[in-house]
């Protein structure tokens, strides 16, 4: 019995890491298809939503077997309630990097980017995704305090990006309709890297039993 | 087994305690009974005096009531009963007592009373009228005689059955003990039951039998881990559930881990896309591989599933590093792809004039500049043909060619002979500073080196510019350095420079054949010399050359 409380445990740990897996490649594929113009990478990150989605589900469902079926306590209960919150958050970063693959079929680059902070704050995003993930994989307290920081960091880049679009619009109204759709897509980086901390706080809290806003 | 035993002796002990109170009940009982009787006969004789001197009238003279006395006619009428009303008690001539007394004179019975319904003990005694005097004494107050006496007795049970208790224990404790003493790991030679002896032999063969079996599979796994952890392929082995097994070092180093995670999922080592695919597909049965290229690192991984009764038990990869194979394929198709340009640049020259000539639309005047085209081209195919023969002898090593010492510095005399023309038509000066220098090698390739250094330096210089050659006895052996004054090479292109058709100046097609350096290299290589390469860019560049020391 409860060596198939042990294996269904491990099993979460697995899917967990395959949708953290999931989310880093559609964010990447989505940044991809927007920094590099390969619109077949849209597609991708798309498709890696519609996964994440479903595996959103799975886990979920496995989770709630788990509360209800074995009645967890302590870290256990901690690990699945953790495991509850992060997979939504996991799910939210998947939607938004499909929202951005979508703007990229329209929304393009301006030459000589005057929005050079676009793409730094993809980077930012990438690997405070990464970073979350890694935390969790390597139960890893002190990356999961990292990624919490590098979100001011996100939040400073978006700031600088909001000011560079304010620019390129007062330069050259032409640049309206883009300008704001690039505005969308440093938004929707924002709320990723902010998922991401999200994720990351809740490992802090599976790790020491303490959600980091409690202190 | 302590606690069997301590039951049974318990078992036996209280069974002895229940026949011996059962006895002891049964004596106590019969003994009171002929005491009652007794009893019972010498009343009966009291009494009897007293009817054979007072007549009937001494019955009613207030005899004392413990007893029924009852007086019986001859003929079996109840004359008199102190209990009982006589008039209503029938004849009792056929109860055995009174009936034998008849007879007999006397007897003594024990039956249940008609009369009072209960177990009594009678005595009945012939007077000497004929009558009959009968005394009854119930047997309830047996009983009460028997457990009266039974008192100090059901003490006794009790201390009896404190005292097994205490004995049950302790024997249960010492029959147990030598089994206890066994040491089921070590259990020695002998043993206090013989009993015992057949099961300590197989418990020694069996542990001995063990030893020997963790021994080997101890220097099983030993051997297996040397095997693994000396190999440059990463080695993992899995479950159905994706759980890590078995790892070697290599693994965890190419998959860029610190610890191992023996008994985790894989998938936290690793977690791309292509990983993954590799996993889940071995694990369904089918050998897979993938190329995982990250961080400037290329793996390739191959998994093949593991079964068991013919059903996936897990799988078991296999990782390589496969970055340098990767770039000198990227190399290898650069290089094809340059050798077919280089080679086709040349003779389209060739044949767009050799067709100019042939439709005749060539001036007579003009036709020595067009066949001088002709030459030249055809000339710079056969050296970069030259060229590549040259490397290939190089890269083969079947160079031919003796060692022999030659003088570095008459070399590089005779080479700035050779380029004097060339510099010449450039304006550029050349300089050769130091002394003789031997040098231990194939003397083509010392002079292709040479010459090589040199006509680069010529032919990528500025207008006007400047080569010094130097020459001269290091402590490591013969040094060649070749300065210019050129365009010189940008740091990310220095390694560069020495690929085959690698040209720094992109725009520079004409003369050379982009095989040089790439010569320089390889015969630098053959002979055991180092090649060093300084540069500025906009200023020049400096080669330098250090062959190894000159044998004696």
């Amino acid at each position: 019995m409860r060596d198939r409380f042990d294996q269904q445990l491990e099993r979460l740990h697995v899917e967990l890491i395959r949708m953290g897996a999931l989310c880093e490649e559609a964010i990447s594929a989505a940044a991809e298809a927007l920094l590099k113009d390969q619109r077949a990478l849209a597609e991708t990150a798309m498709e890696k939503e519609r996964e994440l989605d479903q595996a959103e589900r799975e886990v979920e469902n496995l989770c709630l077997k788990l509360l209800l079926r074995q009645q967890p306590v302590a870290r256990d209960l901690r690990n699945i309630s953790a495991a509850l919150k992060m997979i939504s958050d996991l799910e939210r970063i998947g939607d938004q990097a499909a929202d951005i693959a979508e703007l990229t079929a329209h929304v393009r680059l301006p030459p000589d980017s005057c929005v050079s902070h676009i793409p730094d704050m993809a980077r930012a995003v990438i690997s405070m995704v990464t970073d979350s993930v890694d935390s969790f994989v390597k139960r890893d307290l002190d990356l999961a305090r990292q990624v919490c920081a590098a979100d001011d960091e996100v939040d400073a880049l978006f700031d600088q990006v909001k000011a560079e679009l304010i620019a390129l619009i007062a330069a050259d109204a032409a640049y309206g309709g883009q300008g704001l759709d690039l505005l969308m897509v440093a938004k929707y980086l924002e709320r990723i890297g902010d998922h991401a901390t999200n994720v990351a706080e809740w490992v802090e809290y599976a790790l020491t039993g303490v959600h980091p806003s409690n202190n | 087994m302590k606690r069997h035993i301590f039951r049974a002796i318990l078992a036996v002990a209280l069974a002895v305690e229940a026949a011996s109170l059962v006895l002891i009940v049964w004596v106590l009982h019969d003994f009171f009974e002929e005491r009652v009787t007794e009893e019972l006969a010498q009343s009966a004789a009291y009494i009897a005096r007293g009817i054979e001197i007072h007549g009937g009238a001494y019955l009613t003279g207030g005899l004392p009531e413990i007893k029924r006395i009852t007086w019986i006619d001859s003929n079996g009428a109840v004359l008199f009963d102190n209990w009982e009303d006589s008039a209503g008690m029938g004849d009792h001539a056929d109860r055995t007592e009174v009936r034998d007394a008849l007879l007999l004179g006397r007897r003594t019975a024990v039956r249940r009373s008609d009369t009072l319904g209960q177990k009594t003990a009678y005595y009945a005694l012939r007077l000497s009228d004929g009558t009959v005097l009968r005394l009854a004494e119930d047997q309830d107050s047996v009983w009460m005689m028997v457990l009266q006496a039974l008192r100090p007795v059901f003490l006794m049970v009790a201390l009896a059955l404190c005292l097994a208790l205490w004995l049950a224990g302790r024997v249960a404790q010492r029959l147990v003990a030598p089994i206890n003493a066994i040491d089921p790991e070590d259990p020695g030679g002998e043993t206090a039951y013989e009993e015992l002896a057949p099961l300590v032999g197989k418990l020694r063969d069996q542990n001995r039998r063990i030893r020997r079996q963790m021994a080997d599979l101890v220097r099983q796994r030993e051997e297996f881990n040397t095997i693994t952890e000396h190999m440059q392929e990463g080695l993992l082995v899995i479950d159905r559930d994706t759980r890590l097994l078995s790892c070697n070092k290599a693994a965890l180093e190419l998959l860029g881990a610190e610890e191992t995670p023996l008994g985790e999922s894989v998938l936290a080592l690793d977690r791309e896309a292509g990983f993954r695919r590799c996993v889940e597909e071995a694990l369904a049965g089918r050998a897979w591989e993938t190329l995982l290229d990250r961080d400037g690192v290329c793996r390739q991984v191959f998994a093949s599933p593991a079964e068991r009764d013919g059903a996936p038990s897990g799988a078991v990869l296999v990782i390589l590093d496969v970055t340098e194979r990767e770039r000198r394929e990227a190399l290898r198709r650069e290089f094809t792809a340059n050798v077919s340009h280089e080679l086709k640049t040349p003779l389209t020259t060739i044949l767009g004039t050799a067709e100019i000539l042939e439709n005749g639309m060539v001036r007579e005047a003009d036709i020595p500049h067009f066949a001088g085209n002709i030459r030249r081209e055809a000339q710079r195919l056969i050296d970069m043909v030259d060229d590549i023969i040259q490397l290939s002898r190089l890269d083969e090593g079947g160079f031919a060619g003796s060692w022999e010492a030659v003088d570095l510095y008459s070399q590089a005399a005779r080479v700035l002979e050779q380029l004097a023309p060339a510099a010449e038509r450039r304006q550029v000066t050349m300089t050769l500073e130091g002394g003789p220098a031997p040098v231990w090698g194939v003397p083509q390739i010392v002079e292709e080196i040479v010459y090589n250094l040199c006509d680069n330096a010529v032919a990528y210089n500025r207008q006007g510019g400047a080569v010094a050659v130097t020459v001269e006895n290091g402590p490591e052996g013969a040094v060649l350095s070749v300065r210019d004054t050129g365009v010189g090479i940008p740091p990310e292109e220095r390694e560069r420079v020495f690929e085959r058709f690698y040209r720094a100046d992109k725009s520079h097609s004409g003369g050379g054949t982009g095989l040089g350096l790439s010569i320089v290299k390889h015969g630098a290589a053959y002979l055991g010399a180092r090649v060093a390469l300084e540069s500025e860019p906009g200023k020049g560049s400096a080669f330098t050359v250090t062959f190894p020391l000159a044998r004696s």
